[in-house]
C-alpha cells in the first residue's frame, strides 16, 4: 500500500464548503416549502439564509470551475469518449456495487491522481457539476428576485416552471447527498474516503500506477 | 362548473368602486368655479357666483323674488306629480335647506332653463318614470360642472347608469340638488357614500382611517379620499387600490423592505387590505390576463367555460377544476390566436367590507407563515376574473385545488406563493427520494452484512437435534 496525492487543497475546500451548502440548502429549503410540517426556524430566517448559503455556492462553484479549467487534473472530469469503454466501465463498476461488493470482490477502479473517478462516478459527477448544479443556481437567482427578473421568468414560462425545475432538481440532491455519503463508506474502510476528502490522500495497492493502469 | 358574477348589482358595484384618482379637494370642486361658460345661462349663474361671497348671507336668509315666487307653489308640502308610471314625483323644494344651499345664488332659473314662467306649468308634461327624469335632468349639472361630470362619465357609476342599473347614482344621487351644502361630502356624518354603502361605511367608520378622521385628523381620507369624488373606478380591477394606498404611504416600500423578501413582488400580487386587514378572508383572484394587449380579457372571450356562469365564489362549489382551467388555457391560445391569454394571481380580501376594516401597522399581519404554509386559508377560495362590460370583474369560482395541480405549472404561470401553493406532485417525489435516499443504503449495508454474515459462517456446522 501506499499513498498518492489525488484531491488538491482548493478542491478539499471546495469539497466541504459545497458539501456544507448543499446540506444547509435542503435544510431550509425544506423549512420553506414546508412551513407547518417542518417549524424549526421561522420562514423568514429561512428565506434569508437559503439566499444568502446559495450565493456562497454559487461562488464555490467557480472556485471548482477555476480550478479544473486552469488545471491538469480536469483531465479527471475528461469523459469517456469510446461508447464500448464508457458502457464496459460502468457495467463493471455497476456489477461490482450491486453484486461483486457483497462477496467481498475487489473494487474495479483503481484509484490515481488522473482518473480518481470510477466511470459510474465520472458521469455522476459530470451530469451534477455540469448541468444540475449551474441549472440550480440559475433557477435559484431567478427566484431570489422574481420582480428583477421578471422578462428572464416569463420567457421559461413563468414562476411555476422555474419552481418547479428547482424543487425538482433539490428531489435529486436530496437523494444525491444522502447516497453520495453512502458511497463515501464503501472503500476499504468506512472512513477511508472522508479521511482522503480531508488529507488528499488515496491509499493505493501496491502495484497500481499513478495513471490508473495496473 | 359553478361561477357566479360578482358585482353585477348596484350593491355589489359600490362595493367595488375604486379610482385611481389622486386625493382631490373635494372642496374645492363642489365650490362653483368659472368653468366653461357654455350657455347664456351659465354665463349668468358665473357672475353670480362670482357675487357670491359677498351677498351670501344675504341670500341665503332671503330669496329672490322670482324664487319666491316659485317657491310659493313648491314650497308647499304635498306637491307632487303622479307620473305614467304610476310612481309620484315629489315637486316640493325645502325653502329653507335651499336658502341654505350653494345653489341658491343661482337661483331657480339658473336650473330650470326650461321653465317659461309666464306658461308654468304646462298643460301637458309626459315624464315617464322618476329615473328618466332624473337622467334628463342631470345634463343641466353639465353646464357648470363640466370637469366633474365628465369624470362621473368615465366612472364605474356612469357604466352602470348606462348598463340600466336603477340604483346607480347620478349627480342628483350623491348631491341633493336643492340642499347641496359646501363641504358635505368631507364630514363623517354628511358624506353622500354611505347613503348606497351603508355596510362599507360603518367598516370603515371603525378602521384606523375612520377613527383618526372621526377624531378630526382631516389627512385620514374619507371616502372620496381614496375613490375619488366622481371618476370613481372599480377597485378590485387590476392592482386595485395599491397606488391610492402608496399615494399618501410614500414610504410603505421602503419600510417593508426592510423586513419583507420581494417586497416589490408582494406589492404586486398581494392588495395592501390582504395583510392590514387582520380580520379578513382572503381568496386567490386568476385575472384572465392578454398578455399581448397588457389588458384584462373581456368576457366577450366567449370561450365555452364561460358560457353557463353558476355557483358563487363563495359557496362550497368545485368551479372550475384544475384540468378545465388547463383546457380553458389552451382553448384561448390555441393555434391561430395572435394575442396570448394567461393568469395573473392576485391575493386579496373577499368583499369590498373587509377591504375597509384597515387596522393599524402594529395589527397588520407580518407572520410569513399566514399564507406561506400548506392549507393556508388564503388559498381555499379561488376565483377566474374577466373584465366584466362595466369594468367591474366577472368571477367564476375554481376549485382551490388548481394552484396545487401539477396542471397550473402551465396554466397558471403567474401566481406561486412558497409553500401555500406548492405542487402536490413534486411533494410526492421528494418523499420517495428522501425515503429511497435513505432506504438503499441501509437496504444495501444489510445486503453487505448478510454477505458477510453467510460467507463467514462456519463450514459444515452440525444440526442440533
Amino acid at each position: 500500500m501506499h499513498r498518492i496525492y489525488v484531491h488538491p487543497l482548493p478542491v478539499r475546500i471546495w469539497h466541504w464548503i459545497n458539501a456544507v451548502a448543499c446540506v444547509m440548502l435542503v435544510l431550509t429549503g425544506v423549512q420553506i416549502r414546508y412551513v407547518g410540517l417542518v417549524d424549526v426556524v421561522p420562514f423568514r430566517i429561512a428565506v434569508v439564509v437559503h439566499n444568502w448559503i446559495g450565493f456562497v455556492l454559487i461562488a464555490n462553484f467557480f472556485v471548482w470551475f477555476f480550478f479544473y479549467l486552469f488545471s491538469d487534473k480536469i483531465r479527471v472530469y475528461h469523459p469517456e469518449l469510446n461508447p464500448i469503454k464508457y458502457y464496459r466501465g460502468n457495467l463493471r463498476q455497476l456489477l461490482y456495487y450491486g453484486y461483486g461488493i457483497f462477496k467481498g470482490a475487489p473494487n474495479p477502479h483503481h484509484v490515481s491522481v488522473y482518473r480518481k473517478f470510477n466511470p459510474l462516478q465520472s458521469m455522476t459527477y459530470q451530469i451534477i457539476m455540469l448541468i444540475l448544479l449551474p441549472i440550480q443556481c440559475f433557477t435559484g437567482i431567478l427566484l431570489w428576485d422574481l420582480k428583477r427578473f421578471s422578462g428572464m421568468v416569463a420567457f421559461f414560462g413563468g414562476v411555476r416552471v422555474v419552481d418547479t425545475v428547482h424543487v425538482l432538481i433539490f428531489t435529486v440532491f436530496v437523494f444525491y447527498i444522502l447516497f453520495h455519503a453512502y458511497l463515501g463508506t464503501l472503500g476499504r474502510t468506512p472512513s477511508e474516503k472522508f479521511k482522503a476528502m480531508f488529507n488528499g490522500f488515496e491509499e493505493v495497492e501496491e502495484g497500481e500506477s499513478a495513471d490508473g493502469t495496473e | 362548473m359553478a361561477a357566479v358574477r360578482s358585482g353585477g348589482g348596484p350593491r355589489e358595484a359600490d362595493e367595488n368602486t375604486e379610482t385611481h384618482v389622486t386625493k382631490p379637494s373635494l372642496g374645492g370642486r363642489m365650490g362653483l368655479r368659472p368653468f366653461a361658460i357654455r350657455t347664456i345661462g351659465a354665463a349668468v349663474a358665473a357672475v353670480v357666483l362670482a357675487l357670491a361671497g359677498m351677498i351670501a348671507s344675504a341670500s341665503a336668509a332671503a330669496p329672490s323674488e322670482g324664487d319666491a315666487k316659485c317657491l310659493g307653489c313648491h314650497g308647499a308640502p304635498g306637491l307632487e306629480k303622479q307620473l305614467a308610471s304610476g310612481e309620484s314625483l315629489s315637486l316640493q323644494i325645502p325653502g329653507d335647506a335651499f336658502a341654505q344651499s350653494v345653489h341658491s345664488v343661482i337661483g331657480c332659473t339658473g336650473c330650470h332653463t326650461d321653465i317659461d314662467p309666464s306658461s308654468h306649468p304646462p298643460a301637458e308634461n309626459s315624464i315617464g318614470t322618476k329615473r328618466e327624469f332624473s337622467i334628463a335632468t342631470v345634463q343641466v349639472c353639465r353646464t357648470c360642472h363640466s370637469d366633474e361630470f365628465e369624470q362621473w362619465g368615465k366612472s364605474v357609476h356612469a357604466a352602470l347608469v348606462h348598463e340600466g342599473n336603477p340604483g346607480a347614482p347620478l349627480c342628483t344621487g350623491c348631491h341633493s340638488p336643492h340642499a347641496v351644502i359646501k363641504g358635505a361630502s368631507e364630514a363623517m356624518d354628511t358624506v353622500p357614500c354611505k347613503s348606497c354603502h351603508g355596510d362599507i361605511f360603518t367598516a370603515y367608520a371603525a378602521s384606523v382611517h375612520g377613527v383618526a378622521r372621526s377624531n378630526g385628523q382631516t389627512q385620514a381620507p374619507l371616502c372620496f379620499g381614496c375613490h375619488g369624488a366622481h371618476g370613481v373606478s372599480v377597485p378590485s380591477a387590476g392592482e386595485g387600490m395599491k397606488d391610492v394606498c402608496l399615494g399618501c404611504h410614500t414610504t410603505a416600500l421602503t419600510a417593508h423592505r426592510k423586513w419583507l423578501p420581494n417586497a416589490e413582488l408582494h406589492f404586486d400580487v398581494v392588495s395592501c387590505p390582504a395583510c392590514h386587514s387582520p380580520k379578513a378572508e382572503r381568496r386567490v383572484d386568476l385575472i384572465l390576463y392578454d398578455s399581448t394587449a397588457q389588458r384584462e380579457v373581456s368576457e366577450s372571450a366567449g370561450v365555452p367555460e364561460f358560457e353557463s356562469p353558476t355557483g358563487s365564489p363563495t359557496a362550497k362549489r368545485p368551479g372550475l377544476d384544475p384540468t378545465t382551467l388547463w383546457t380553458l388555457l389552451k382553448t384561448l391560445n390555441r393555434p391561430g390566436v395572435e394575442d396570448k391569454t394567461s393568469l395573473k394571481g392576485r391575493l386579496e380580501v373577499r368583499t369590498g367590507v373587509e377591504a375597509h376594516e384597515l387596522a393599524g401597522k402594529s395589527a397588520a399581519i407580518s407572520d410569513c407563515n399566514t399564507c406561506h404554509r400548506a392549507g393556508a386559508q388564503a388559498f381555499q377560495s379561488v376565483t377566474v376574473s374577466v373584465a366584466g362590460p362595466t369594468g367591474i370583474p366577472v368571477r367564476y369560482g375554481a376549485s382551490e385545488k388548481v394552484l396545487s395541480s401539477a396542471f397550473s405549472i402551465e396554466s397558471i404561470g403567474g401566481f406561486y406563493a412558497i409553500g401555500g401553493t406548492r405542487i402536490t406532485f413534486l411533494d410526492v417525489l421528494f418523499v420517495l427520494a428522501l425515503f429511497g435516499g435513505i432506504a438503499l443504503p441501509i437496504g444495501h449495508l444489510t445486503l453487505r452484512w448478510a454477505f458477510r454474515w453467510y460467507l463467514n459462517r462456519k463450514p459444515h456446522e452440525p444440526r442440533k437435534g
